[in-house]
């Protein structure tokens, strides 16, 4: 019981720490932009055949981690410049902006089935079962993912606060998500922030969606499959403070997995497949008791 | 030091300022007075950016700004104190001024302690969250938080809008006092007609988007038309 | 028949029938969004509920009807327990449209009861919070049919009853003469509402939450109502798509085809305006039906399934419009009264 313990235990930490990276960027771009981003479900995708591309040349597909953050940062830059900031400036309502990113959402998962198709064809690899964990390292009986993917977590996270809270930039990115009309009149270019807040958010989640094959099985549709769960992890951390975004994918997680563990080992292994179901639940629970998220409550009970 | 000539001005197809042409020189307050919808705030918005301008040009020191971003005029050394929702309330009082400072090329060390000078309310009150301070301690930090950024040109949007009459001549009487401590150009739009003509060093008056007088205060004083039918100063 | 008069039927028949589905779910869009200013980002869920529950009931409730008795399992073995019906029901038209019409009225109550269930955990929220949840219950369909055997037997999905049998050879024509039949009385009930005080209250919550609210509107009575209707339509839909293909099978309804789609459709419109549902419906059905009937052609010439092109192209075109029109391409005319037009004519001078 202690090993398949601690298996789970590796499982939900590898789960939380890929869910944190997508959350970090749906908090920030709702913070900055104001709008919840459907077409995250396209960069974490676009981040899966990163990997599979760098595979399919001969590298380790670990490799793809800085190239899945580099395309789905360029990926975010293109559906800001493209789409969102003409809508921005148009005064655009919020459900305008919606429809945009699903739209954007909508023509990259044509894309990345176009490209799922080529690779198929021209590699003659089956590029709708994208699966990694064999050739994964082991480290101390688990799967060498479990390590990487809470390093990089790790690693955003320092960064992104070295980045917010030690740099000029970052203090105008702040300012920009506290109050962008007054962060304009203290010459902050706010249009620059945005974009560079989509770049962080687009990267992070194309690093993620790197990482995700070493976990399970991939395919085009899995960025849509999960983005209900990443933004129940962001809504149940709490959309108004950045912090609740990992804060919220550690609980979901850790309680997805626990919770399905558990329920495996007693109803029986069938019960995988609902597996969607628990974040979903928690999320319209928490959206009907706690609206306003986990790190609110905290940040109300210190006073501030 | 700010010249703005034959301005046409508004918000997309709403044409709002008509031909409009107003100075500022340096240690004067200019003040916009006139009812509301006349297009103050729109003159505002308009020299610094925000709104859409159809014609006319805007001049800050000769330099052509009406093409520019708002981040660049800001830049600039314009410092604009919007009426509302002008103060970071999630942060104290000393790191909203020192956001402003950071964000600022023209600063220095001296102008946190100016600033903490004209309103020791504001030092007192420094290490709390901005967001429960009161209505007039608001403005004052909306103030100060334009003016740490040593400006050359200062916007101010009704800054006593609200306000209790302690706070309307409290900083009624700082404006002026900036005025005369610091080369800087004051543009201040205001409903309240009596504090505004009391500082004010030259007056226009906006109604309905164009300018139906400009001269000094005391010459307004003599308008009586104008001051009942604009600016509801009956006899 | 001539073979090339068979193959305009065949597609003029596909034509009708996904016409009428698109419809009926943008006039279903329409009255959530453009009466209630609900974000229904989860269209399918309403739908894709009704059909399966549809799917799970039709072969029983036939069995019961008809009085046949079998051991075949009716999700698992449906094609058989089908086998048996069908033959029965094609003789008997009146039962089979008394069936029919059954089916119907199931499909439209699970289609409100799912649009309630689905709604009502956000109803009150902020529109963001709104249409993330609506978005998530709609992925949650797929997941369910599949993972729950019983319900339409997992992967295989079930087959449905031939409840136009009857018509011969010209089943199909007589289904897709139905669905749009259907549609059209759907598309006429619509309008009706938009016209009655309740419907223009609804319009006045859209436009107006606050003045709405303080004159006395309950903004929660009336967004159950459109979401009732809205949901009811979506369920009859699902039951139409299922019958017309014959069968319910998870995957059957996507996100793509019967969310966004719609949504675009009710974009091209103007929302809040039916005659343009009618319009973005013609093109996309169109195309949808090229794309169905002619992708084999574009098997040699291009690596991949053409379908991925028509996303990316109906991706890009609703970003579009969204940029340069949003308020869509025949945007919405207020609907007044006849009596105050004419008080309005009369009181108009002469022009000379």
């Amino acid at each position: 019981m202690a090993i398949s313990l601690t298996g789970t235990f590796a499982s939900a930490l590898a789960w939380s720490s890929i869910l944190s990276l997508t959350a970090i960027g749906i908090t920030l771009l709702y913070r900055t932009t104001r709008v919840p981003n459907f077409a995250h479900a396209s960069f974490v995708t676009t981040g899966i055949y990163a990997s599979t591309i760098v595979w399919v040349f001969g590298f380790h597909p670990y490799l793809g981690m800085p190239l899945g953050f580099i395309l789905g940062g360029l990926e975010a830059v293109l559906l800001f410049y493209t789409v969102l900031e003409p809508l921005r400036r148009r005064k655009a309502s919020i459900f305008l902006l919606m429809m945009a990113t699903l739209s954007f959402d909508i023509l990259m998962y044509g894309f990345l089935n176009i490209l799922a198709d080529m690779l198929q064809f021209e590699f003659k690899i089956l590029s709708r079962n994208i699966y990694f964990a064999p050739i994964d390292f082991r480290i101390g009986g688990f799967q060498g993912v479990t390590l990487v993917s809470f390093v990089a977590f790790l690693i955003t996270m320092v960064a992104l606060q070295l980045l917010l809270y030690r740099t000029n930039l970052g203090i105008a990115l702040r300012a920009c998500m506290e109050n962008p009309s007054l962060a304009q009149t203290l010459g902050i270019n706010v249009s620059r922030m945005l974009l560079l807040s989509w770049f962080i958010a687009g990267a992070t989640a194309g690093l993620a969606g790197a990482l995700l094959p070493f976990y399970q099985m991939c395919n085009a549709y899995t960025g849509t499959y999960y983005i209900a769960e990443m933004f129940c992890a962001s809504i149940v951390g709490g959309l108004d403070y950045l912090i609740g975004a990992p804060i919220g994918s550690f609980l979901l997680g850790y309680a997805k997995i626990l919770l399905l563990s558990f329920l495996a080992s007693t109803v029986g292994p069938d019960i995988i497949n609902y597996m969607m179901i628990i974040p979903l639940g928690i999320m319209v629970i928490t959206l009907a008791v706690l609206p306003t998220g986990i790190v609110s409550l905290i940040m109300r009970r210190r006073g501030v | 030091m700010l010249r703005v000539e034959n301005l046409n001005s508004g918000y997309g197809k709403l044409h709002v300022l008509y031909d409009i042409s107003v100075e500022c020189g340096k240690k004067e307050i200019v003040a916009v007075l006139g009812p509301n919808g006349a297009g103050k705030t729109t003159l505002l918005n308009s020299i610094f950016g925000i709104a859409d301008i159809y014609s006319g040009s805007i001049k800050l020191d000769g330099e052509e700004i009406s093409k520019l971003p708002p981040h660049n005029i800001a830049r600039r050394g314009i410092a604009y104190v919007l009426q509302m929702i002008n103060i970071f309330s999630e942060l104290s009082v000393d790191e909203n001024l020192r956001i402003s400072m950071a964000l600022s090329k023209n600063t220095s060390p001296e102008m946190l302690d100016y600033v903490y000078e004209l309103f020791p309310i504001l030092k007192e009150r420094r290490k709390q969250r901005a967001g429960t301070l009161s209505g007039g301690e608001r403005q004052m930090l909306a103030m100060s938080i334009g003016l740490v950024r040593n400006p050359k040109l200062l916007l101010l949007d009704e800054p006593t809008a609200g306000l209790m009459p302690l706070y309307v001549n409290l900083i009624t009487k700082k404006i002026s006092e900036i005025r005369d401590q610091k080369e800087i150009s004051i543009i201040l739009v205001e409903q309240n007609v009596q504090k505004a003509l009391e500082v004010a060093d030259r007056v226009y008056v906006l109604v309905s988007g164009q300018i139906v007088f400009k001269g000094l205060p005391s010459e307004l004083m003599g308008e009586k038309e104008i001051m009942k039918l604009y600016l509801g100063m009956g006899d | 028949m001539d073979p090339l008069f068979e193959q305009v039927m065949l597609f003029a028949t596909s034509f009708a029938a996904v016409y009428s589905i698109y419809i009926i779910l943008t006039i279903s869009l329409n009255i959530q969004r453009g009466f209630a200013g609900i974000p229904q980002f989860g269209l399918v869920f309403p739908m894709a509920g009704a059909a399966y529950i549809i799917g799970n009931l039709s072969i029983r409730i036939a069995m019961f009807v008809l009085g046949i008795k079998t051991s075949l399992d009716p999700i698992y073995e449906s094609s058989g327990v089908i086998a048996l019906i069908n033959p029965v029901l094609s003789s008997q038209p009146l039962l089979s449209i008394g069936l029919f019409i059954i089916y119907l009225i199931i499909g439209a109550i699970v289609g409100a009861v799912l649009g309630v269930i689905q709604v009502a955990p956000a109803v009150r929220l902020r529109i963001d919070y709104l249409s993330i949840t609506l978005l998530a219950f709609g992925e949650i369909m797929n997941v369910i049919a599949r993972a729950y055997r019983p319900l339409i037997g997992g992967e295989y999905g079930v087959q449905v009853p031939s409840v136009f049998g009857w018509a011969g050879e010209n089943t199909i024509a007589v289904m897709a003469a139905t669905m749009l039949v259907i549609a059209l009385m759907i598309y006429a009930y619509a309008e009706y509402i938009g016209r009655t005080p309740m419907g223009r209250t609804m319009k006045a919550i859209r436009d107006n939450e606050v003045a709405a609210a303080a004159l006395g509107k309950s903004l929660v009575k009336y967004r159950t109502i459109a979401i009732v209707i809205g949901s009811a339509f979506c369920g009859i839909a699902g039951v139409l798509w299922a019958f017309f293909n014959g069968s319910v099978m998870p995957g059957q309804f996507t996100r793509f085809n019967f969310t966004f789609i719609p949504w675009l459709m009710l974009f091209l419109g103007g929302t809040g305006n039916n005659k343009g549902a009618l319009a973005g419906a013609t093109i996309f059905t169109a195309l949808d039906r090229l794309i169905t009937y002619y992708k084999h052609e574009f098997v040699g010439i291009l690596p991949f399934d053409v379908i991925w092109l028509y996303q990316i192209l109906v991706g890009a075109i609703t970003a579009f419009v969204l940029i340069y029109r949003p308020q869509g391409v025949l945007p919405e005319r207020p609907y007044i009264p006849k009596d105050i037009r004419e008080r309005i004519k009369k009181s108009i001078p002469e022009s000379s």
